[in-house]
């Protein structure tokens, strides 16, 4: 069932700021839609949900003004309230400031360019592949005295070449080196195939048995005689799956 | 078996102690151990090597050829094999040489499979060295950066 959003945010003790906070919408907005002027904004449901920490469907969509409410009037601004009048000058008034501009401040050199942006254009145009003599003769000087805002403007034009070169298009290689997906199936495939498997230890000893588990850095195995080992993959140097028939040999 | 897993397996073999532990033993700068046995890719140079070999007491020449052949070079290798469907041959630590086509790797083991159809995951700290070397092309290089 619906309720009304003032309700709503009385209820959860929450001030109109706050919730226009929470909500990243303008307080001027919330106090439209609580007075029922405007009917919430369908982009917007979600966000005062969130904020509310109740469901889309609980808001009523057009609010019903509260009791006792009235409609929501402009408020008279401060500078819109009549002024006394202006006392005339006492007599013992300062004397008035002088209001010629001040001077402009003398511009400041420009600040250096940091030497992390140097580095970054450093390393942007080594993998551009572009020569740095012939970035610093179209810039006019060495890349190591350009000004801050000028080191910054040369960095977004590298990487905008960087965007739309032929690093735009290179097909990135798929490195599974971070992840043990495929080691982790086909242990998974072999236990639960109850497959022999033959490990060959780091001193050329072997090992046969059914993979009985295993985790990131061991497999535990259990022999032909029943017994159980778990061997540490450190320990582990390689290990195969016989064709079938040749298992029985364990 | 890169330079990062045999600082590892020495370290185990040890028991119980832990990087920072080595670190405060030997006085390497704060955080170097630590990279050196865990980054795919080489860290460290000879004097921190020489430490190490001290610290251990294996042979200096045992730790330092291993920085050539890091994880990263394994991976470029391997990406090199599996996309252009060449074989690869894997020189173990327990003497064994093992060439065949790539099936699949992660992070942990090789599948491969050898010229008369058999297949054998090999652990990838087992690799020692490999062929061919592969010093990979900058899209390579750039990924393989990415995961370490």
């Amino acid at each position: 069932m619906s309720e009304n959003l003032w309700a709503l945010r009385e209820q959860k003790k929450l001030s109109v700021a706050t919730l226009a906070g929470r909500a990243g919408l303008p307080i001027g907005l919330i106090l439209e839609y609580e007075s029922g002027q405007r009917s919430v904004d369908v982009r917007h449901i979600s966000r005062l949900a969130r904020a509310l920490y109740i469901e889309e469907s609980e808001i009523k969509l057009r609010s019903d003004p509260r009791p006792g409410a009235g409609a929501l009037e402009k408020q008279p601004r401060r500078d819109d309230a009549p002024r006394p009048a202006e006392p005339s000058a006492p007599p013992s008034a300062r004397p008035p400031r002088d209001k010629s501009p001040r001077p402009a401040p003398a511009p400041r050199p420009p600040l250096p360019a940091r030497p992390s942006q140097i580095t970054h254009l450093q390393d942007l145009l080594l993998r551009l592949g572009r020569p740095q003599a012939e970035v610093e003769a179209e810039v006019g000087k060495p890349l190591a005295e350009l000004d801050r805002l000028a080191a910054s403007q040369l960095l977004v034009k590298l990487q905008t070449e960087m965007k739309e070169g032929k690093f735009a298009e290179r097909h990135r290689a798929y490195l599974p080196e971070a992840v043990d997906q495929f080691e982790f199936k086909y242990l998974t495939a072999a236990q639960q195939a109850g497959d022999v498997l033959h490990f060959t230890l780091f001193d050329n000893s072997a090992v046969a048995g059914q993979v009985i588990g295993f985790g990131q850095y061991n497999i535990a195995v259990r022999t032909a005689d029943g017994s159980e080992i778990t061997l540490n993959k450190l320990a582990i140097v390689s290990y195969t799956k016989p064709a079938a028939g040749k298992e029985q040999a364990v | 078996m890169s330079l990062g897993d045999t600082l590892r397996l020495l370290r185990a073999k040890r028991g119980g102690i832990t990087p920072v532990d080595i670190e405060e033993a030997t006085a390497l700068p704060k955080g170097l151990y630590r990279q050196m046995e865990q980054r795919y890719r080489a860290v460290g140079d000879d004097e921190s090597i020489r430490v190490l070999a001290e610290y251990y007491r294996v042979p200096f020449e045992d730790l330092r050829w291993r920085l050539d052949w890091p994880r990263k070079a394994l991976s470029h290798a391997l990406v090199a094999s599996l996309r252009d469907h060449q074989p690869i041959t894997l020189y173990l630590w327990n003497g064994q040489a093992i060439t065949g086509t790539v099936k699949w790797w992660d992070l942990g083991a090789i599948e491969l499979e050898t010229a008369d159809g058999g297949r054998v995951v090999v652990q990838r700290h087992a690799a020692e060295r490999w062929e061919p070397r592969v010093t990979g092309d900058a899209s390579t290089v750039d990924a393989a950066d990415e995961d370490d």
